[in-house]
């Protein structure tokens, strides 16, 4: 997008590489209100929400933790893919580029996949982003992160077929590579602090971390 | 880029074959008329462009303040009813902050940051149009509700079904500038029909989509100006060496990108309470109202820096030029601004303090308040300073600068009032308030900006404003504003409570009341005879010479209007207000050996920024439309979205495109060329 990426800068960064951090710095704030909203109603509400048969249900018995894990774990291994195809992009081995893509995309499109699973199934479950402040702070919160890999996705398919065109190479091209890479990383990193504090710190402890008494409550 | 580079320069790029994107598109080269406006990438037109829609907005706010000041003007008036009253000030409010003050800054960024750092261009020209025509959007899908209150008080909407079944119809915004929840939001248990019952019409709905839509506009712009900021420096023009308006954009523009991410997730929670029944702020079901207290200040605090930083900037530009002395103490006055910005960001709780914070975070907040104004007053004894001993010129500009200092310390006064949490218990949702904001405000940031019209406008068309009717408009002005404004300190400290479309005979008061009407008519007046004598400037003003305040940055050794290119040659710059010591026998510029047979690089035109936009007026119009209850309007958004991702994936592909301009380096006015690089 810059209409000038050839040109020397005063500081020696380049334009679309600072403005993405910038971006990213400003997403960080987003996240971060987003992040707190959810662990200030948790702190509040300590208990689940409400089905629709009036059963008070316990967050630590919502969670699918070992598919949570896998989906975190395929987002992770993701971001080594894009890692390697940035890398091979400096390189200029555009064949690589295009293998290891294809592999970030394919585990995007997994983790999207969990995530489109894990939200029927909490459906299915009694939770609804209407029955409770906990099913409105969870489904936005995860939600929002959701559309940001989905946009990621987006973003890599077009670089991918961009790269048949031959047009993606050199200096500009390794640095469009890179940036989409800058992307996918923060989105990765955010997504490992959410697993953490909205999925892991429930289970810290006999009650979880926000003292909801699972163990002699559960339905 | 690669494409571009192998012509010859050119005068026009008409002359040229006309270019094609990637995919086949032709592009726009129009350098004049309607074509032009609607595609250009050059950052002075789009300043231009903020700058005329911004003074538009003004005005419009201007109408909408003088109808609440007529309805107040006597007991029990009944010019306006309550509803239309809290309409008014509402989009008074927001249309001042948003649609006034934040574009007119950012006409001043555009236009001039590239100037004064040397460079010829924002560092990413087509997503500075984005943010332009964003902003544009998102200004109309807010007004576009009065439209529609228009229309249902004219009765158009009567035989409609979605119209019978609107509890309330308040078509515009009616929540106050900062639409608390839980007033904003919804109570009770949503029903199949995902609708949770709202206390509010629609307004709402044109607000939390319109404020939205401005905030992309401004992040967009906001990164741009950082970026360039950092990184399109000419040589020679190290961070401290920056006009100190410069600075003032940068620290404004993280101020921005920090402080907006706050505010876009209330309104996106905001937003799915009311159209989805979420429950982040509804009561009923646990949502807690006060979060959006929080979050809202959060932003907003923050925000008022937004709005009074570049005004400061405009007027650390003016005081030294017509003073005659380099700035008093600018390595000072940059500092502070940095820590204005800094711990803009640790007071937003003193607008809570009525909440029941608790005592601890109630005397932080208050002692944190109170530690703000020590960089503020830092900034107004450098200026003081800076006229202090100096061969001082009473210009329009002039006069209005002094007016900021001196409105903007009034205003500071009352802020350190607000500041002590008993006092601000007292003076909170009354006139009190309402005076302190506009003093710092109205007798600040206005003035400040108009300061800057004054100041610039010769840059900007070549042609100097009549300069008795500025002096006669800026009487006006500060009289008419402390006529209306003054009184209200009195009348908020006797209980007279803000926003409150009337008041009982009997409590003392109508006479202030009244005053204070005459004053907003007089204000109303100075305001409109400043604006109409800088529109009449830009069309038939006296010509006038290149730098005719004897300048101190590099924008006064341009030719005015400035030419497309900016800089005929990139000049060096070995010292501080480069361009006064350069005409005074100091360190001379000097200058980069481009631009010569070569031409100058320029950008391609593009409607790709405007396409872009466009979806966010299709989601600006439908969201509302579709709370509204018409039907089939969610196919509007959708198809918003579409044109945005359309717009965005087109943009990426046309590539940035680029041509070659003959420059006139040989009789160019600006620092003459290499060999005179010396001291
Ligand atoms: C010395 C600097 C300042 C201090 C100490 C200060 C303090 C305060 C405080 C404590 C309040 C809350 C009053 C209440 O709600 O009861 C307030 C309100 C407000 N201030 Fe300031 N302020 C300062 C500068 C500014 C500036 C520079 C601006 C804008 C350019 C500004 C705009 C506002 C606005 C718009 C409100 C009204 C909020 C509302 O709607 O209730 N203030 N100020
Ligand atoms: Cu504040």
């Amino acid at each position: 997008m810059s209409d000038s990426a050839a040109a020397p800068t005063s500081t020696g960064i380049d334009n679309k590489k600072l403005i993405m951090w910038l971006f990213l710095a400003s997403d960080c704030m987003f996240f971060g209100t987003l992040i707190s909203t959810h662990l200030l109603y948790r702190k509040l509400y300590p208990t689940g929400f409400t089905d629709a048969e009036g059963h008070v249900r316990f967050v630590q018995n919502l969670f699918d933790l070992e598919l949570t894990s896998f989906s975190t774990f395929i987002l992770l291994m993701s971001s080594f893919l894009m890692a390697l195809a940035v890398s091979a992009m400096h390189k200029g081995q555009i064949a690589s580029f295009r293998r290891n893509v294809l592999g970030v995309i394919v585990f995007g499109l997994i983790f999207l996949g969990c995530q489109v699973y894990e939200f029927t199934h909490f459906y299915h479950k009694g939770l609804t982003i209407q029955n409770s402040v906990f099913g409105s702070t969870f489904y936005v919160l995860t939600g929002t992160h959701g559309t940001h890999v989905a946009i990621g996705i987006l973003w890599l398919i077009l670089l991918y077929f961009y790269s048949f065109t031959g047009k993606l190479r050199g200096h500009v091209g390794a640095l469009d590579v890179e940036i989409a890479g800058l992307y996918w990383h923060f989105v990765d990193i955010v997504w490992i602090i959410i697993f953490t504090v909205v999925y892991l710190v429930e289970y810290l402890g006999p009650n979880g971390i926000w003292g909801s008494a699972v163990t002699t409550l559960a339905p | 880029m690669a494409t571009a580079a192998h012509h010859a320069p050119v005068t026009d790029k008409t002359e040229l074959p006309v270019e094609r994107s990637d995919i086949g598109l032709i592009r726009p080269d129009r350098t004049t008329g309607l074509l032009d406006w609607l595609t250009t990438v050059d950052h002075k037109k789009i300043g231009i462009l903020y700058g005329a829609f911004a003074m538009f907005f003004f005005l419009l706010g201007g109408v909408e303040a003088l109808a609440i000041r007529t309805q107040l003007a006597k007991a029990n008036n009944d010019f306006i009813s309550a509803p239309m009253y809290n309409q008014m000030f509402t989009m008074h409010g927001t249309t001042m902050i948003f649609l006034g003050v934040m574009p007119l800054s950012a006409a001043f960024f555009n236009f001039l940051v590239p100037l004064q750092i040397g460079a010829r261009d924002v560092a990413f020209p087509r997503l500075n149009a984005f943010s332009l025509w964003t902003f544009v959007f998102g200004a109309f899908a807010l007004n576009v509700s009065w439209v529609f209150e228009f229309g249902h008080l004219q009765g158009w909407f009567n035989n409609y079904e979605w119209y019978g079944k609107l509890v309330y119809k308040d078509f515009a915004p009616a929540n106050g500038w900062f639409s608390y929840a839980p007033l904003s939001g919804t109570f009770g248990q949503a029903d199949a029909a995902l609708h949770a019952q709202r206390f509010t019409g629609v307004g709402t709905d044109f607000w939390i989509i319109g404020i939205q839509i401005l905030g992309v506009a401004s992040l967009a712009a906001s990164f741009n100006f950082i970026v360039t900021i950092f990184n399109m420096r000419a040589p020679g023009m190290t961070m401290m060496r920056l006009p100190v308006f410069t600075w003032m954009t940068l620290v404004t523009a993280f101020l921005i990108i920090l402080a907006f991410p706050a505010i876009t997730v209330a309104l996106i929670e905001l937003m799915f309470d009311r159209q989805f029944g979420a429950n982040f702020f509804n009561p009923t079901n646990g949502g807690q109202p006060i979060l959006w207290q929080h979050l809202f200040w959060i932003f907003g605090h923050p925000e008022v820096y937004i709005l009074v930083l570049p005004a400061m900037g405009i007027v650390s530009e003016i005081l030294p030029t017509f003073s005659r002395k380099a700035l008093f103490g600018y390595p000072i006055i940059v500092f502070s601004g940095a820590v204005i910005g800094f711990l803009g960001f640790a007071v937003w709780s003193h607008h809570m303090f009525t909440t029941g914070l608790g005592p601890v975070p109630t005397a932080a907040f208050s002692l944190l308040t109170m530690a703000i104004a020590v960089p503020t007053g830092v900034k107004i004894f450098n200026w003081v300073g800076t006229i202090w001993g100096g061969q001082v010129r009473f210009t329009p500009p002039m006069v209005l600068s002094l007016g900021f200092i001196w409105m903007f310390m009034c205003g500071g006064f009352s802020g350190i009032m607000h500041s002590s949490a008993p006092a601000d218990s007292q003076q909170q949702d009354t006139y009190f308030v309402v005076a302190h904001f506009h003093y710092v405000l109205l007798g600040g940031v206005l003035l400040g900006l108009m300061a800057g019209l004054y100041f610039w406008f010769p840059k900007i068309f070549g042609r100097m404003p009549n300069a008795a009717i500025a002096y006669v408009a800026s009487a006006l002005v500060i009289f008419g504003f402390n006529l209306a404004f003054g009184p209200m300190h009195y009348l908020g400290l006797t209980g007279m409570p803000r926003r409150t479309h009337t008041y009982q005979p009997g409590y003392g008061w109508e006479d202030w009341n009244f005053i204070a009407t005459i004053g907003a008519y007089i204000l109303g007046l100075g305001v409109f005879l400043a604006f109409a004598n800088l529109v009449w400037t830009a069309w038939r003003g006296k010509r006038t010479e290149t730098d005719p305040w004897d300048g101190r940055t590099l924008e006064w050794s341009l030719p005015s209007p400035v030419p497309a290119y900016n800089f005929a040659q990139t000049p060096i710059v070995a010292t501080r207000d480069a361009w006064f010591e350069h005409k005074h026998g100091g360190a001379r510029i000097g200058a980069l050996a481009d631009g010569g047979p070569e031409g100058v690089h320029m950008p391609s035109q593009s409607w790709m920024p405007l396409l872009a936009s466009v979806g966010f007026l299709m989601i600006g119009l439908g969201l509302p439309m579709m709370s509204m209850g018409i039907p089939h309007l969610g196919w509007l958004v959708i198809a918003g979205l579409g044109v945005l991702f359309l717009g965005i994936w087109l943009w990426a592909i046309e590539g940035p495109g680029g041509y070659h301009l003959k420059t006139p380096s040989a009789k160019s006015v600006a620092p003459t060329p290499t060999a005179s690089v010396h001291s």
